[in-house]
């Protein structure tokens, strides 16, 4: 992975699965087909005749074209923004990062986590993955690391309750 | 917390955990005859406390007193209006004394059945207080069973409403960590019980010893006063606040308007501002009144209050997270407001949630710095009041703090000399704001999880957020716009001290 900037140095980053990609690309195109027909009501009802004048052709014109470009460059962006997803485990606690230009790495101490979560939707089941949710006691911590192999992700949650419980200390 | 065997746990259904704290009460139990060393055996044999109890016999009254007295009204109206119609318009072919003899009769019914239904839910509602646990039945047809632990306390409140002072009694409030709902709400008891309750429930929780022979003579610890706030100060802090200066604003606007729109009407739209205006001086004097903040080794007490009075307890390590703010019409007289985030508060913002988070509502630098000493009796520095003076007004660097690097100053043209941070043994400072002063303090193990965070401006000028995650509430601890290689030296350095800390402090709770 590529090291970036704020990144601590000396520190293997465990990565996500190449799945995950997949799964994001399938859920991209379907939002960005629902974002471009919706945008694109206007134009249609405007080149029938349904509407008269209203949205300027420019305009009616200018909506689809914003949507199909945006959802290019999201699409474009996807493959390193799951790139840029990775965890480390440490002695003490778990370093979670993500982001490509609004980067954040958050460190979770294992005797702060209350609970892990451990959850599966159906597009993540076909593709074998599931997301990872690590809860403390402030509901600002928002730790979570998607598109991990179930095998590894049931890992993770067995390893981290251990952890957890070795190193408990209530708040 | 001493008294705890083992390193007692967060995770509540931790198997851990229920193994050590069970195992401490049975192992004394099944001893009885050991030299009752334990708290907890000492309480267990207690005879009384024990037992399944009921709250006030007028509890029922004193809360639903505003539907009582809105039925009163408005059965009250209407007979007062039959009485004086019934024989002008003649309504009805009853004679007077037999319509009189209805309503008298409706009347009574419904008193009747209000007060069979307050009997009722008086009934239901029974509570007890074990070693361990505090129990407390409520409902009828919704049956609600609640039970808390006693050694996961992180605040009790004992509240007074107007009318229960009157009649002397006191709700007791018992908040564990979720964020806000009181897990226990004992409503009402007698003050004096209710403060004899609270004393059981944090010398258990604490661990105090306590005589085996007699439990129930359980004191209350002994407390030391440290602050208490005159009501002028109240008054003034109220007046200097933000809100003197929207309405100034507000009243500059609508007079220039109706100066140059030659319309009276505008002075009518000051009506509402007015009223708002004096409801919030109202609710900043009636919570800051008579302010009293004490120590003792239960922990951290709080009084205040105008009608409604409030007596808070914050038992020893409970503060996750605190700050000092100064207001820019604060600074003329030099003060500050304390606010902290505890797990059981949560992060309400009406007027009593404000009120509860607040240690200090308006106080002296020296004042701050006592309330200080009672959440941080460990500054982790030689020389404390300059470290926190130079948070609490400083800027620049100076006593440890580290700021934003000057080739980011365009980022936070006036704040990049005031944001930075420091560092003690115990606890991390967070200082920031240029007017709305503000200085954050988090103690090392209370540290939840903390994120670094850089966007794309950032990242041009080689600087990073720090964000820190604690228990909701009203602190929000970040260091703004640090340099980048300092910011994770201290991310990593965070994470080690807090790991360090924790291992030192514990067991806690």
């Amino acid at each position: 992975m590529r090291r970036e900037p704020i990144d601590p140095s000396g520190l293997e980053w465990s990565r996500v699965s190449p799945k995950y990609l997949r799964v994001r690309l399938l859920g991209w195109l379907i939002g960005s087909l629902v974002w471009l027909v919706v945008a694109s009501i206007p134009l249609v009802l405007r080149l029938t005749g349904v509407w008269d004048s209203f949205p300027p052709l420019p305009v009616a014109w200018a909506l689809p074209a914003i949507a199909l470009t945006s959802a290019i460059w999201r699409g474009l962006l996807l493959p390193r923004q799951v790139r840029a997803i990775g965890y480390a485990e440490r002695d003490d606690d778990l370093l979670v990062r993500q982001g490509v230009f609004f980067q954040r790495t958050m460190v979770v101490p294992y005797g702060r986590m209350q609970y892990v979560d451990v959850a599966v939707g159906p597009l993540e089941r076909a593709f074998g993955i599931c997301t990872l949710k690590l809860h403390t006691a402030s509901p600002a911590t928002n730790a979570f690391i998607p598109g991990l192999p179930t095998e590894e992700g049931t890992r993770l949650r067995e390893q981290l309750s251990a952890r957890g419980e070795a190193r408990l200390a209530g708040l | 917390m001493t008294a705890a065997p083992g390193p007692s746990a967060g995770v509540p259904e931790g198997d851990q955990e229920r193994e050590q704290s069970a195992g401490a009460p049975t192992a004394v139990t099944s001893t009885p005859g050991s030299t009752a060393a334990f708290a907890a055996h000492a309480s267990e044999g207690g005879p009384t406390t024990d037992e399944w109890r009921r709250v006030h016999f007028i509890s029922p009254l004193v809360r639903g007193w505003i539907a009582l007295v809105a039925i009163l009204y408005f059965v009250g109206r209407d007979w007062f209006e039959g009485l004086f119609d019934s024989g002008s318009r003649g309504r009805g072919p009853l004679p007077e004394g037999v319509g009189l003899l209805i309503a008298a009769g409706v009347v009574l019914g419904v008193v009747v059945i209000i007060a069979a239904a307050f009997l009722v839910s008086w009934y239901f509602t029974r509570y007890q207080v074990t070693a361990e646990h505090v129990r407390v039945h409520t409902g009828v047809v919704f049956r609600q069973q609640r039970q808390a632990r006693l050694d996961r306390v992180q605040a009790i409140d004992i509240v007074q409403p107007f009318l229960a002072r009157i009649f002397g009694l006191a709700e007791l409030k018992f908040e564990v960590a979720d964020a806000g709902e009181s897990a226990v709400r004992l409503a009402f008891l007698k003050l004096d019980d209710a403060r004899k309750l609270r004393a059981t429930i944090l010398a258990r929780a604490a661990g105090v010893d306590t005589d085996p022979e007699h439990p129930e003579e359980i004191v209350e610890a002994p407390e030391r006063e440290v602050v208490a706030i005159p009501p002028g100060r109240v008054i003034g802090a109220a007046l200097l606040s933000g809100t003197t200066i929207a309405l100034v604003v507000a009243a500059a606007v609508i007079i220039t308007l109706g100066v140059t729109l030659d319309t009276p009407i505008i002075a009518t739209s000051f009506i509402p501002v007015v009223i708002g205006v004096v409801g919030v001086y109202w609710s900043a004097l009636s919570t800051g009144y008579n302010f009293r903040a004490a120590t003792s080794p239960d922990g951290i007490r709080v009084r205040y209050g105008l009608l409604d009075t409030r007596a808070q307890t914050i038992p020893p390590g409970r503060v996750q997270a605190l700050s000092i703010v100064q207001s820019p019409l604060w600074r003329l007289k030099g003060w500050y407001r304390v606010t902290v985030n505890v797990a059981g508060y949560g992060a309400s913002a009406s007027n009593e949630g404000q009120a509860r988070a607040s240690l200090l509502p308006v106080g002296t630098r020296d004042e701050v710095l006592q309330i200080l000493a009672l959440v941080l009796p460990d500054p982790g520095t030689t020389r404390p009041v300059e470290v926190f003076g130079a948070g609490m007004v400083g800027r620049d660097g100076g006593e440890g703090f580290v700021t934003t690097p000057r080739r980011a100053k365009w980022l936070a043209p006036l704040a990049w000399r005031r944001n930075g941070f420091a560092v003690t043994d115990t606890a991390l400072l967070m200082r920031s704001g240029v007017l709305w002063r503000q200085l954050v303090v988090v103690p090392h193990e209370r540290t939840q999880s903390l994120s670094l965070e850089q966007g794309p401006v950032d990242r041009r000028f080689d600087v990073a957020n720090l964000q820190f995650q604690t228990t909701p509430g009203p602190v929000a601890p970040r260091v703004l716009l640090a340099d980048s290689a300092t910011a994770w030296d201290l991310f990593h350095g965070q994470a080690v001290r807090a790991a360090e800390a924790r291992r030192r402090s514990a067991p806690e709770h």
